[in-house]
């Protein structure tokens, strides 16, 4: 490699189109800057790519491997085909259960959440005293950690806890959340809408962003502020609620720390959920190969419900650019 | 103009500095087995108490001789198995491993190597150094871990709470009538319960086994939902939702987060409870008179012990200097570190019956630590199988209900029969 001019811009542009028809309608070649930048832009982006091939994509395909043998991660894999995943679907009553308890969870906590935030948001875009102190008061339990407020949540649903304390100035008698089979789920929804702040902060952005013009027109048509909502507020918010309902499936059927910390997926499995039970499969019962085969059961059940959520979202979700 | 192609090679020169040093980085871990020289690698679990009584013991070893050195590492309890599964699947295992009930994951899948031939060389009597649970860590005949710190359960009572009830303090003698006749007394309900429970399998069990029952009979075949072993855990359960001298589920998570016997005690909630060694040091500072005593008994006298012991990893390729360092650590001088650092109870009987055990420098009231001793006659063996983990979700995930409302111990005894059969079965390839 000699150290020889290296071509204007201009020439290099010029150069390319020639040497390309030399080739015979190839790749146009890179000059010696192009190359060199292809080059740094290879070495930047290596860093993401030696982590997404070494420890995403690399792990991914292994695990297709593993969920089709039978490995305790100590002594040589063994493969057994299919079995796995038949013994998931057709022979363990944990794993339907901890499916359906997923199932229970997103599809309860999801909308609610979403209710939630689009709620809130609509609250805090309300000119009213004291609207930053309330935006922060909503956003900040997002900050706290996971493990911190299940600890405190711990304390907030035992049988003769706040939270029952009151329901008991309403007269309802509270049930003993965790540790209840039928009410533990219920539990686990409550803890997720302690979380509905991250969702209001990005719908109270999209919010602010609807031109005020909108809102203008309706009025001096009459239209009155449910009917601005529903009108105008809601539709130009829907790429939002869209984004948030796509974020929040899959973060609801890989719920694990609440789960982890707050029952263990106790009682009887009452509260079991697909990540924590491949867990335990993988790491305390050493079943590496049937831990993998439900992560990518989970895999398909999460395309599956991102898949339905697109198709349908050409319904409801309106995009701006889209208008003709 | 010559400086963009300079920057170009620069650029080469520095990919190829990134991809050598990723690659050094690769072969680097596969030799770093901690192994090196003369240095093992030895892996426990704990906090800081475990760390300093650890680490003093090595120090000792290797004041001893000077061959020999040990780098301790240690592991957060909950992150234990994970970290050591991962260490041994990456074939870089540690010399030394610390194990428990969970031995028999590593033993039988040849994880870690049986010591007979060790012990031999080494002229060590497992017996005699630590009596019936000499063997406790054995699979298939031979010896996979040598004991090093193994202590009964015990009765944990408080004097002023038996005083001002007029009952007497507990003692081995105590038949379970006895027990529950003394919990009744302690009981005021609302405020006070007798007894801590024994939702957790180390108190429970003993009942089964006081009762006759076992878990995992002498062939190896669950046993669970046996007489013996239905009529235990119903009395257990019944303690709570019958007799009503043991906080309820809802009781305990009343009275805060994590709450279990162990607080409650110390809170003086419940007047007895059942657990082990680590108590006492929390109790120390406690403002109240309490002390310890051997567990009752029903037809037979049980009780469960917690220990654990060490091992040496498939990985080591020093497995008799290994070995040489374990003889040592579980040996009196080192064993009597133990103690001294209010740790837990030494696995050596030596050490158990001399005086730095029975008065600990550091007991600042009278504690009966001859309860120990005593204990250790009739400890029962616990089925340390290799699915121990899958054994105990079997009964987390069928007692949950039933511990929380109440219940019928046959029903949910039958389920986890039925589970532990389909478990053991599975697995005996």
């Amino acid at each position: 490699m000699t150290a020889v001019d290296i071509a204007a811009p201009g020439t290099a542009g010029a150069q390319a189109p020639r040497r390309a028809g030399r080739r015979g309608g190839a790749r146009p070649r890179l000059t010696k800057r192009g190359r060199s930048e292809a080059l740094a832009f290879w070495l930047f982006i290596s860093p993401w790519l030696i982590g997404f091939v070494g420890f995403l994509l690399g792990p991914m395909i292994a695990s297709v491997y593993i969920s089709l043998t039978e490995w305790d991660s100590f002594t040589p894999a063994e493969f057994v085909g299919l079995d796995n995943y038949t013994r998931a679907l057709t022979d363990d009553p944990v794993f339907w259960k901890a499916l359906g308890n997923t199932f229970y969870y997103a599809l309860v906590s999801v909308p609610l959440g979403l209710v939630i935030g689009v709620w809130l948001a609509n609250l805090l875009n309300k000119k009213i005293r004291g609207r930053k102190f309330f935006r922060t008061m909503i956003y900040l339990p997002t900050l706290v950690p996971l493990v911190a407020t299940a600890m405190v949540f711990k304390m907030v649903l035992a049988p003769s806890g706040p939270l029952n304390d009151l329901l008991g100035i309403f007269g309802v008698e509270g049930p003993s959340w965790l540790l209840d089979p039928n009410w533990v789920k219920p539990a686990l929804v409550v803890l997720s809408a302690w979380g509905a702040g991250g969702a209001t902060v990005l719908l109270l952005s999209a919010m602010n962003g609807i031109p005020r013009e909108f809102y203008e027109a309706a009025e001096i048509d009459g239209a009155g502020p449910m009917r601005q909502f529903w009108a105008i507020t809601f539709p130009q918010i829907t790429p939002i609620i869209f984004f948030n309902l796509i974020m929040g499936l899959i973060g609801a059927f890989q719920i694990f720390s609440q789960v982890y910390i707050l029952t263990a997926g106790g009682p009887d499995n009452a509260s079991m959920t697909i990540v924590p039970l491949l867990f335990r499969e993988a790491f305390s019962f050493y079943h590496f190969g049937y831990a993998s085969a439900i992560a990518w059961l989970l895999f398909i059940v999460i395309i599956g419900f991102t898949a339905i959520a697109f198709r349908t979202s050409r319904s409801w979700v309106f995009y701006e650019t889209e208008v003709r | 103009m010559s400086s963009t192609g300079r920057r170009g090679k620069s650029a080469w020169i520095a990919g190829v500095a990134v991809l050598s040093m990723i690659s050094l980085a690769a072969c680097s871990s596969d030799g770093d087995g901690g192994s090196d020289g003369s240095t093992l690698s030895m892996v426990v679990w704990g906090g800081d108490v475990d760390k300093a009584a650890y680490q003093e013991r090595i120090d000792l070893f290797e004041a001893s001789q000077d061959e020999i050195k040990i780098k301790l590492q240690l592991i957060p309890g909950d992150k234990y198995e994970q970290k050591v599964q991962t260490m041994i699947a990456g074939g870089d295992g540690p010399d030394i491993m610390q194990v428990a009930e969970g031995v028999n994951v590593y033993s039988s899948k040849n994880q870690i190597i049986p010591l007979d031939e060790l012990i031999a060389d080494a002229g060590l009597d497992l017996e005699e150094r630590f009596g019936p649970v000499g063997s406790l860590y054995s699979y298939e005949d031979s010896v996979y871990a040598i004991p090093d710190r193994s202590g009964a359960m015990i009765v944990y009572y408080n004097k002023d709470l038996f005083d001002a009830a007029g009952v007497e303090y507990p003692t081995a003698e105590w038949t379970t009538e006895d027990a529950q006749a003394a919990m009744e007394k302690l009981t005021i309900p609302g405020q006070q319960w007798g007894f801590g429970g024994a939702g957790w399998w180390p108190q429970w069990w003993s009942f089964a086994y006081q009762n006759g029952g076992a878990i995992i009979d002498d062939e190896g075949r669950p046993a669970a939902n046996s007489p013996e072993v239905v009529d235990a855990l119903q009395w257990a359960n019944d303690l709570v939702h019958v007799h009503k001298v043991v906080p309820s589920t809802s009781d305990y998570a009343d009275m805060g987060p994590d709450m279990g016997g162990d607080p409650a005690f110390a809170a003086q909630k419940v007047a007895m409870n059942t657990t082990g060694f680590w108590a006492i040091n929390t109790l120390l500072e406690a403002d109240f008179n309490w002390d310890i005593a051997p567990m009752w008994h029903d037809e037979e006298q049980a009780v469960a012990a917690f220990g654990s012991g060490l091992a040496i990893s498939r990985d080591s390729k020093k497995s008799e200097q290994a070995f040489q360092a374990i003889d040592f650590l579980t040996d009196a001088e080192a064993q009597t570190v133990i103690i001294d650092k209010a740790q837990d109870v030494p696995a050596n009987l030596a050490v158990q019956s001399s005086e730095a055990f029975l008065k600990p420098e550091w007991a600042t009231r009278e504690v009966n630590m001859a309860a120990f001793g005593e204990s250790s006659a009739f400890v029962f063996r616990s089925p340390l199988i290799p699915e121990w983990n899958e054994m105990q979700a079997a009964f987390a995930d069928n007692l949950g209900t039933f511990w929380n409302q109440g219940g019928d111990a046959a029903e949910q005894l039958t389920l986890i029969q039925g589970k532990l059969e389909s478990v053991l079965g599975s697995s005996s390839r």
